[in-house]
């Protein structure tokens, strides 16, 4: 690759010396990038991928989670479970500070667990409704009581759905304009500095970071970088080190995986197992008809979708359950393989016999605004398939606004999103299939209004089940009924690519991957 | 007529110009015929290269038929120019004709609504307006015709400001002719010829503009059209550089071939006006 | 005489902004959704309550005269509303990104005019020449370009092709460069999208100055400036080219409303930090109060464009420069 700058130093254009970019001495820096500013940095306020990677080393959890996802001490330096499986206590660590230099304690517990998380966390909600009471008999031990055991609680501590929030600054206030959440308090390896709009965010090292070595940087920068290309240049020119989730569109994941400076990983999402699906409005006929929803899988051929519409990238999903999660049992699920002559027949079934044009019927898919990106993609392609059998989908573009509206006040036919599990289908799958998460006007929720009490009472069942056995057959026949019944359209497994610059180590240490915060990475 | 003609095809570029556009136009009306499939029937793996078996042009991002794509862009493009510039000049003839025949108050308003269109930044109009009737082929019509009829509309204004104190004009009227009887009887058939002239560049622009807006993602997502194409390749055109160059150049051909009928029919109509 | 032509120029000038403020009120009033939606989006968050009480806190609740008035009020003020998405003052974001695309307009303009005056005195010399074609063509293929696939095809010649010139931004990031090596590296990042931009319009100003100077070499005082011996090169730059520059600048001053507007296609193919991506995000996001203050800085500047070119073409009086 010809030196840009050294061609036109000789040329003469340039007024100053031909320099190659390279660190400032002394500094140890890392970038990363982010598509546009977020919102907020208050992570539970609204949490997306960008807030949780920005915050990943702002807040902190009380554990951390490994590869087989068994949890291990953080914040919480020890902890104990009763055998009845209702009290957990929490020893806290006695040497953690606040940014702004006030202790830790139980209390932050109390009031992250018991108030914020949960008014704020629509997912938290869901899992700590489960919780009787918080009591701190001392500075540094949290008891947790529980209303009824629930297997999945541990889990629903990671760092990406439940950072431990500072009492000192929330309590008391109003969550939704409280002035920190543009200028965050956290325990993390890395404190806010700096929010330059429309530029940067500036993570600085955290002088007084309870773990010994750590943080291994001077600080982050997130840059401001708005579309994909860009984003690519900026890493192949090394002008940032880490591209995330998404920052990279597929089609150009090849040219950075063949890129001798850069480091591809694909497991670093393996906490938070996506799956690209696709809602459908089951308040809406057809929709409501199990048929109807089987000939919609049939029709597409989801290995297509993932080897060309998504270059390779993923895995074909086969049930509300990502295979790499827990509680996952291939041997129950009804598969939809690709078979449009089966798709045809059950619309005849049905009584969609092909009209004018061979159109058995119309409807509309809202599209995912995201630029004409992977998700466009796959819409485009879908609607093709779909035609193959008859069903003509209207696209409908929108924008992020629009898209929010309709889909928290269920004004769509279909739509394309992708849903994290986060560990435990009691965290992250339930709320999309049982009847007490049809919320109108938040997104997130139940939005096809699928109603069965057989899986509402299995879901309630499997999360207070106190052996593994007991969890593992609720799921298991969970599973089978969602399946059976095609409760969503589950399109296919993401595994989202993680590039770093080779002169880094220590990036990627567990499944959560950069939501877990960047303490550990150094100079390689 | 026929001198009009001689003089409109002496011109080698006019004739290219014309011979392209007809090519561009069969095109367009017989690609439903000839690629009975359609631009949106997957026909093998994403981006591969033009040459490849079956795929002269090679094929897009989704694997779709570069060819096929292409073609029926023309037809989006051809649609969108045509009828956005007849809505415009129909809004510009309309109202410059009003402006220029009764002057006054209402000329004054109408100068007054050309000067808006000329400060603000159009483009930005066109997005917003677009944006807010939701994207689609109508709301790409609309929103170009609303603003291209102001600069018709001066012309027709200027052409009624002169010809109106013409004596054809004043004997129609003290014969009792209805003002709208003359203006659309009378003194529109002579001022055409302008509007004639800028028709084709109009088209032409209208057909930038068209794909302009469709490669910002402001164009109908069901419809493949040149700006579509090239919008969607913005990341595949660094690995696949024929799904953006292709689909560009047929924009280019089209409009050149637009620009090259208009200085025909400028040089046709306006004989004096030599080079 | 003159003052009071300026004068009337200033109030029409008002007039019109006014008139351009107003219409651009409604016309984007008129948009479904709102702050609330638009914000209540971003924070995940939808409920009523929430969005009853952000639509309070923006008078969003007040019926539509009501909110006009204060509007107007506000910007009498020089206030011109907050931003839905970046919570900033409309017009400290506005003008934050405004040097940028007045930049990248310049230096265009530099380019457009160079080159075309270039072309267009080329073609001018030798009328029907191979050359005159040849240049004739070239403006007219540039004529049908669409901008924004000129722009893509220079980065696919000069970055991924040639790996030469950066092709996103208007600086490297995280470099930080400072004083003369900002320069150079704004420079740099500028080319691309300056050339892009200035391409179109050097077809224009090459055809204006190529029939400009064809019509004034016909003169009768050019005719007596040959055969009085001066050399064609001397007849070509004093006498046909500053006469063909009158047409230019009257073109130039034409593209003031291009300003803002004209350069969002090239600022999105390039990332270009500037006032048409910020319009182009606008829309996207619905960021009403940030649209309405584009279009009014923009009007303000074109007005204030046109009203400058005005009184100056007032002052300089063509037949000064005949002779």
């Amino acid at each position: 690759m010809l030196d840009r700058r050294a061609i036109l130093g000789a040329a003469g254009v340039l007024a100053f010396p031909a320099q190659a970019y390279s660190l400032p001495p002394g500094k140890r820096v890392m970038s990363a990038m982010m598509f546009d500013d977020p919102a907020t940095l208050c992570y539970p306020l609204f949490n997306t991928r960008l807030t949780q990677e920005i915050c990943g080393n702002i807040n902190e959890s009380l554990l951390l989670f490994d590869w087989q996802f068994k949890p291990h001490p953080n914040l919480a330096r020890a902890f104990e479970v009763s055998p009845d499986g209702l009290t957990y206590t929490f020893h806290l660590r006695d040497d953690v500070l606040w940014h702004d230099g006030v202790k830790f304690t139980a209390r932050d517990v109390a009031f992250s667990c018991g108030v914020m998380l949960p008014e704020l966390n629509p997912r938290s909600r869901s899992a700590f409704q489960h919780i009787d009471n918080i009591t701190t008999p001392d500075p540094y031990t949290a008891v947790v009581r529980l209303k009824q055991p629930f297997n999945a609680f541990l889990l629903s501590l990671m760092a990406s759905s439940a950072p431990m929030m500072p009492a000192h600054i929330y309590e008391g206030s109003d969550f939704r304009t409280n002035p920190y959440n543009l200028k965050p308090i956290g325990t993390g390896p890395f404190k806010f500095a700096e929010w330059k709009r429309g530029e940067y965010i500036y993570l600085a090292r955290n002088e007084h970071y309870w773990r010994p070595g750590q943080p291994g940087m001077d600080g982050i920068y997130y840059r401001v970088c708005p579309t994909p290309e860009q984003r690519m240049v900026a890493m192949e020119t090394g002008a940032v080190d880490l591209a995330m989730a998404d920052d990279i569109d597929t089609v150009l994941v090849s040219r950075l995986r063949a890129n001798p400076n850069i480091e591809t990983v694909t497991d670093a999402y393996n906490g938070t197992s996506e799956i690209t699906i696709m809602d459908l409005n089951m308040r809406r006929w057809p929709f409501s008809d199990r048929r109807f929803r089987a000939a919609f899988m049939h029709a597409i051929d989801r290995d297509f979708l993932v080897k060309a519409i998504n270059f390779g990238i993923g895995k074909v999903a086969t049930g509300p359950i990502p295979s790499t999660a827990p509680y996952y049992d291939p041997k129950v699920l009804t598969l939809y393989p690709h078979d449009p002559a089966r798709a045809r027949a059950l619309l005849d079934e049905m009584g969609l016999k092909p009209g004018l044009g061979g159109i058995r019927h119309r409807f509309g898919i809202m599209m995912t605004p995201d630029g004409n990106g992977a998700w466009t993609r796959g819409c485009q392609y879908i609607k093709q398939a779909l035609a193959e059998v008859g069903l003509d989908a209207n696209l409908e573009a929108t924008d992020w606004p629009t898209q929010q509206r309709r889909s928290g006040n269920w004004e769509f036919d279909c739509d394309c999103n992708s849903y994290g599990e986060y560990g435990d289908p009691a965290i992250g799958t339930s709320r999309f299939y049982v009847s007490s998460n049809i919320r109108k006007g938040v997104p997130l929720t139940n939005l096809q209004g699928y109603i069965n009490p057989e899986v509402d009472r299995l879901f309630a069942q499997a999360a207070v089940a106190v052996s593994h056995q007991e969890a593992q057959a609720c799921y298991s026949r969970l599973q089978q009924i969602l399946t059976y019944d095609v409760a969503m359209v589950w399109l296919y497994e993401r595994l989202p690519v993680f590039f770093y610059n080779k002169r880094l180590k220590n990036v990627i240490r567990g499944p959560n991957g950069p939501s877990d915060g960047l303490g550990a990475t150094t100079l390689a | 007529m026929t001198a009009f003609a001689r003089r409109f095809f002496s011109r080698p570029t006019a004739l290219f110009g014309f011979a392209a556009f007809a090519a561009i136009v069969v095109i367009a009306l017989a690609a439903p015929l000839v690629f009975a499939a359609g631009p949106f029937t997957i026909v093998g793996m994403p981006l591969l290269p033009p040459g490849s078996p079956g795929l002269p042009a090679g094929s897009d991002v989704l694997g779709r038929n570069m060819m096929v794509g292409l073609a029926f862009g023309a037809r989006i493009s051809l649609l969108v120019g045509v009828t956005s510039t007849l809505g415009a000049i129909g809004l510009g003839v309309l109202f410059g004709a009003v402006a220029g025949y009764y002057g006054g108050v209402v000329d004054d308003l109408l100068m007054r609504v050309t000067e808006f269109f000329q400060i603000i930044p159009t483009f930005v109009l066109l997005m917003v307006l677009v944006a807010f009737l939701e994207p689609s082929l109508a709301s790409a019509v609309i929103g170009i015709a609303l603003i291209s009829w102001p600069q018709v509309a001066r012309v027709v204004r200027g052409e009624f400001l002169s010809l109106r104190e013409r004596e054809f004009v004043q004997a129609a009227r003290v014969s009792g002719l209805s003002d709208r009887s003359i203006i659309f009887g009378q003194i529109l058939p002579n001022a055409l010829t302008p509007i004639v002239v800028i028709s084709s560049m109009m088209v032409g622009n209208a057909i930038l503009t068209e794909s302009a807006l469709s490669f910002l993602g402001l164009g109908d997502p069901n419809l493949l059209s040149w700006g579509n194409m090239i919008g969607g390749s913005r990341s595949a055109m660094w690995v696949a550089w024929w799904t953006t160059v292709l689909p560009g150049l047929c924009i280019m051909v089209t409009v050149l071939a637009l620009n090259l009928i208009g200085d025909g029919l400028n040089d046709a109509l306006n004989p004096r006006r030599r080079r | 005489m003159k003052p009071r032509y300026i004068a009337l120029r200033l109030v029409k000038t008002a007039l019109t902004v006014i008139a351009v403020v107003v219409l651009s009120f409604f016309l984007i009033r008129m948009a479904p959704g709102d702050a609330a939606t638009v914000m209540a989006g971003q924070s995940g968050y939808a409920d009523e309550a929430f969005m009853k009480s952000l639509r309070a806190e923006y008078g969003l609740d007040q019926p539509l005269p009501v909110q006009f008035w204060k509007y107007v009020q506000a910007v009498a003020h020089g206030d011109l509303g907050t931003s839905y998405v970046r919570r900033q003052p409309v017009l400290s974001v506005i003008l934050e990104r405004l040097p940028n695309t007045l930049l990248l307009d310049a230096f265009a303009l530099v380019v457009a005019i160079a080159g075309g005056v270039w072309l267009g005195s080329l073609a001018a010399r030798r009328p029907g020449s191979a050359g005159d074609n040849v240049v004739s063509v070239l403006s007219m293929v540039f004529y049908a370009v669409p901008q924004f696939w000129l722009g893509m095809m220079m980065v696919l010649l000069f970055a991924v092709w040639m790996p030469v010139l950066p092709p996103f931004g208007i600086e490297t990031m995280g470099a930080d460069y400072v004083g003369l090596a900002r320069l150079g590296d704004v420079a740099e990042h500028m080319l691309l999208p300056g050339v892009t931009l200035g391409l179109y319009y050097m077809a224009s100003y090459a055809r204006l100055t190529r029939a400009a100077m064809i019509e004034v070499s016909d003169q009768d005082f050019v005719k007596t400036a040959r055969a009085k011996g001066i050399s064609e090169r001397q007849v070509s730059r004093h006498h046909i080219l500053r006469n063909a520059l009158i047409p230019l600048v009257t073109y130039a001053g034409l593209q003031a409303s291009l300003l803002v507007g004209g350069s969002v296609l090239i600022e999105n193919v390039f990332s270009w930090p500037g006032v048409g991506t910020l319009a182009y995000d606008a829309v996207q996001a619905r960021d009403n109060p940030l649209l309405l203050g584009i279009f009014i800085v923009t009007a303000i500047l074109v007005s204030l464009f046109n009203l400058v070119t005005d009184i100056a073409y007032s002052i300089v009086d063509p037949r000064v420069e005949l002779g």
